[in-house]
């Protein structure tokens, strides 16, 4: 039996929904055309201002700058660079007699395109190392994060790189790589490299 | 009578459909105010946000890092006084003084030797920033062409380490150096 009572008295005043009931006690208190007027006065400027703060924080919040958490986020920042620091020095490091532990260095700290172009490289170098007893020693003396994203990174990171030769004096060698870095499983991994 | 005509042809004309129209619009109105207010706090936040400032400083001190190299690295010894004169609008401090100081020497040099240089920024990165001492640290690669007359132009990548102070006219390089082989590297981490 939901007749016609029931319809009634689900649209009694305190039955409404809170915000209904508010409203509707401000719509009575709205009566004259003033205070109409004055609503629309209030309601327009305040959408217009609204609207403008919501396009400037989108802005603000939604720049390329902001996107780049690099020395922003000083941890992040600094786990990069130290884990890409790290990876450069090792897989530029190598002893005729300690090949194989770069290589495998390698395997762990490079991927995609860098670990191709690395392998390649590898290869000549591997005969030579062991022909002519070279040793190649390699310090990061230099490195800027440029951009950091949460499992993207781009640096810049400067490097001295010392070759040793039996019977022949060191010869040393400066170099700039552009690095990017991906995070794979927490850990930062080289996955292009370029010589500036 | 015709009063009351008058005040109930208004009424139909406000609200058609009665009083739960208007009640759901007012809510509307209501909502959207909200809506407004809260637009107005994120905006608020985002201005006042440190590391949105900071990020934005970053890229100011990139940008500026990058234009003052570039400029530092450019002369044409056909325009040496604009060359020369955008050398020291890049710098301040230190750096600046030393170029002024050495700056007719050089024009003579540039003048006999007839060269054009330029350069172009490879690479580069924030690698310290201090806003409130107004101090940065940055790394920089370029390249840089020079040509000499009746010589093939000279190519070569340089790496650099620049200081960078921020002045009245935005920031600007104190202290330019090509990193050496064997540079010993001060740990940026060391000296918080």
């Amino acid at each position: 039996m939901r007749g016609p009572r029931a319809m009634l008295e689900r649209r009694r005043p305190g039955r409404r929904p809170p915000l209904l009931s508010v409203a509707a006690r401000l719509s009575a208190a709205l009566e004259g055309r003033r205070a109409r007027w004055c609503a629309v006065a209030v309601l327009v400027p305040a959408l217009a201002a609204g609207s403008g703060f919501l396009v400037r924080a989108g802005q603000l919040t939604g720049s390329t700058a902001a996107g780049n958490a690099a020395l922003t986020d000083r941890a992040a920042t600094s786990r990069v660079s130290g884990e890409v620091q790290d990876a450069l020095a090792r897989i530029f490091s190598y002893t005729p007699e300690g090949l194989a532990g770069t290589e495998q260095a390698a395997d762990e700290l490079l991927a995609g395109k860098a670990e191709r172009q690395y392998e390649a490289l590898f290869g000549q170098v591997e005969e030579r190392a062991r022909k002519q007893k070279l040793t190649l020693a390699t310090r990061v003396v230099g490195v800027g994060v440029t951009r950091l994203h949460e499992d993207r990174a781009h640096l810049l990171a400067f490097l001295d790189q010392t070759t040793y030769r039996a019977g022949r004096e060191p010869a040393r060698a400066a170099a700039q790589l552009s690095v990017t870095a991906r995070r794979q499983n927490g850990d930062w991994r080289i996955v292009a490299l370029t010589a500036r | 009578m015709g009063e009351a005509t008058r005040t109930e042809s208004r009424r139909t004309r406000w609200s058609p459909a009665g009083g739960p129209v208007r009640a759901v619009a007012v809510a509307l109105a209501v909502v959207a105010l909200c809506c407004a207010a809260w637009a107005g706090f994120s905006w608020y936040g985002a201005a006042h946000d440190d590391t949105l400032g900071y990020a934005a400083t970053r890229d100011e001190v990139r940008a500026a890092g990058e234009q003052a190299v570039q400029n530092l690295n450019t002369l044409d010894h056909r325009e040496l006084d604009s060359g020369l004169d955008s050398w020291e609008e890049s710098t301040t401090g230190d750096l600046r003084d030393q170029l002024r100081k050495g700056r007719e020497q050089f024009e003579k040099q540039i003048r006999r030797a007839r060269t054009v240089t330029s350069a172009r920024i490879l690479s580069s990165a924030v690698a310290e920033l201090d806003e409130r001492a107004g101090r940065a640290g940055m790394l920089i690669a370029v390249r840089t062409t020079v040509k000499a007359p009746k010589e093939k132009p000279a190519t070569k990548q340089t790496r650099m380490r620049g200081e960078l102070t921020r002045t009245g006219e935005g920031w600007k390089l104190s202290a330019l150096e090509q990193v050496p082989v064997g540079y010993t590297a001060t740990e940026p981490d060391e000296r918080d």
